[in-house]
């Protein structure tokens, strides 16, 4: 089984325009269908209407928790429940934000289901959505 | 001859032997008086402080004995001598319990007379350094009574808890500051380290009694006394030395340190900011050109091109975000050396719009100037108000619409000068206007993703306009534009 036969379509929320971009054109030069938003409002509705095979959202957005929040509505969803999200985060430099999801309870309470650092490394968002889906 | 001449008081009513007596003693070098009677004896006897007196026991008016009593009860260090010709056991037991020197029998020899008077006289000088003594000694003691007061108020008054245990670890000493700074009620003397205390300074206190060898070092140790910051203080024990080189006790002197830990917080808070907002353009920089070098990405050539315009757009954001940070340290630092001048706003509003002349040309934006006439100057830094215009018309300029107005107003209203800046542009939410003045705040939405901005120009502007005692309004209406008000008081 491989990951394309899993993972045909991707959302990416983030408020920088240019970091949203950039991982349009990366996600899709290894052959995803990318879906972008650039608030977690606008997030929460595209991820509706598209239904995503993989979320990946920005931790902060226009609001401090704006990612947290949109990573809870989409989990909530029947949709959700099958949908991996990964988050994006430069959390280690931001005050108050200083965590990783190395416990268990760290993840139930943050609900995503991988951190992605800042800039996002290809190679190592593709091993996270594989060992989701257990390729 | 005698040194300082003792005073010799000589009572007797034989004109005979009180005559001869002083004669043979102004001889020896003693300064002589003489009494002819008992009374006159009193009188006199009482009213100086002679060194020797010698009393007569009979004598007709008064009793030689209550002479002597009368004597010693106003002059108890003079010394007194009694002679009499009618010795008796029971009438020398009564003078020496008078407070008689000693007894001389009459009729005496003048050796004789003179050996007592010496054994008198080195008597009377004995007393006299006693005393003297005494009186030092009295005086040393009170010196230290007001001392240790002293020094007892001043410990009371510190701001800073003083806390002193001695080498089995009990109280000897604490003011109120102490019960204060550690949320205590009470702290009772001779009490063992009570229970309540902060462990980590009962941990140095027995550290110190606890060690077998004495410890020279004084340790601080910072502690949370109440939640949320409320109460923070430092503790600094230092250990006091017996002369022998061992432990007597230890000190430990409380500090306040609540301020100081809000002040840290923040900075470390802004510090976290800066590394964010440092981080983000930099990232942004660094994703494009991974991009473009990817040869697994085939990328169009114009493509290629908005990706480095895009590039250089976030670098030049990364430089005047550095500008403005170091502006902030600057006016922080308050070394930056104000040049104060008599400043004319319209003529600073002119020059400023010369400079933004390219960005309001790129943005078609029209600037309409109402300048009253004969306004009155005010007295800053130049750069400092340049810098206020700029930041403001700057903003004016890119969250106006294309080929809006900017309407800047000049008046003077009291003892203020008013500068009204308005502009016909996206304006603001209200939650958006609560943050304005806040250090990184932008506003994000979709009519602002492609202004660039650092944040902090209008923290800049706050922060220069309070520190010449004025103020900083804004009004705006979400979607029809933006009112910014300062008032700069006019210093006459």
């Amino acid at each position: 089984m491989k990951l394309s036969d899993k993972v045909k379509k991707i959302l990416i929320v983030d408020d920088d325009f240019d970091l949203l971009e950039q991982n349009k054109v990366l996600m899709e030069s290894k052959g995803f269908t990318v879906v972008t938003a650039e608030t977690g409002k606008e997030g929460f509705e595209v991820f509706q209407r598209e239904k995503p095979d993989v979320c990946i959202v920005d931790l902060i957005m226009e609001e401090m928790d704006s990612g947290f929040i949109l990573c809870h509505k989409i989990k909530k969803t029947e949709l959700g429940k099958k949908t991996p999200v990964f988050m994006l985060t430069s959390a280690t430099y931001e005050t108050g934000f200083k965590f990783n999801s190395s416990t268990k309870e760290e993840k139930d309470w943050i609900k995503c289901d991988g951190l992605l650092n800042k800039p996002v490394i290809v190679e190592e968002l593709l091993s996270k959505m594989e060992n989701y889906f257990g390729i | 001859m005698l040194e300082n001449k003792p005073n010799i008081l000589i009572v007797d009513d034989e004109k005979g032997l009180r005559l001869g007596t002083q004669r043979l003693l102004e001889e020896e070098g003693y300064e002589v008086t003489t009494a002819e009677n008992g009374y006159e004896g009193i009188t006199l006897g009482t009213a100086c402080d002679f060194d020797i007196a010698i009393i007569d026991m009979k004598m007709p008016d008064i009793d030689g004995l209550d002479v002597l009593g009368a004597i010693k009860k106003v002059f108890p260090n003079t010394i007194c001598i009694v002679a009499t010709a009618f010795a008796s056991y029971d009438t020398a037991i009564e003078a020496t319990r008078l407070g008689a020197f000693s007894y001389i029998p009459k009729p005496f020899t003048p050796d004789e007379l003179i050996y007592q008077l010496k054994l008198a006289h080195q008597q009377r000088t004995l007393l006299l350094e006693a005393e003297k003594l005494k009186k030092e000694r009295e005086a040393q003691m009170l010196e230290i009574a007001n001392e240790k007061s002293r020094l007892n108020t001043i410990i009371k008054s510190i701001n800073d808890g003083v806390l002193v245990f001695n080498r089995e670890g009990k109280v000897v000493y604490f003011n109120s500051s102490a019960l204060k700074y550690l949320n205590l009620t009470e702290i009772k003397i001779g009490d063992n380290i009570p229970d309540e205390f902060p462990p980590q300074i009962s941990k140095l206190l027995n550290k110190y009694i606890s060690s077998e060898e004495f410890i020279g070092k004084t340790y601080t140790t910072q502690i949370e006394v109440l939640p949320n910051g409320e109460l923070f203080v430092e503790a600094a024990c230092s250990p006091i030395k017996n002369p022998d080189k061992t432990l007597a006790g230890v000190v430990v002197v409380i500090r306040n340190i609540t301020e100081l830990k809000k002040v840290e917080l923040i900075k470390s808070q802004f510090v976290s900011m800066v590394a964010h907002e440092l981080k983000t353009p930099m990232a942004a920089v660094q994703g494009f050109l991974n991009i473009m070098l990817d040869s697994q990405i085939p990328l169009p050539y114009e493509k290629q091109q908005e990706y480095l315009s895009r590039s250089v757009i976030r670098l030049r954001s990364l430089l005047d975000l550095v500008n403005d940070l170091l502006d902030i340290s600057r006016m922080e630092l308050k070394t930056k050396q104000r040049e104060i001048v008599e400043i004319d706003m319209s003529e600073a509003v002119k020059s400023t719009l010369l400079i933004l002349e390219l960005d309001l040309q790129k943005k078609g934006v029209a600037v309409i100037e109402q300048f009253d006439e004969k306004l009155p100057p005010i007295k800053a830094d130049i750069n400092e108000i340049t810098r206020v215009i700029t930041n403001i018309l700057s903003n004016a300029i890119k969250y106006n619409k294309d080929k809006g107005t900017i309407t800047v107003t000049l008046s003077s209203v009291q003892n203020y000068l008013v500068m009204k800046v308005a502009d016909t542009g996206i304006g603001m939410k209200p939650e958006e206007k609560t943050n304005l003045f806040q250090e990184f705040f932008r506003a994000k939405n979709e009519k602002t993703r492609n202004i660039s901005g650092t944040g902090l120009g209008l923290t800049i502007v706050k922060r220069i306009i309070e520190s010449y005692n004025g103020k900083i309004e804004v009004e705006s209406e979400y979607g029809k534009g933006t009112l910014f008000t300062i008032l700069f008081p006019i210093n006459i």
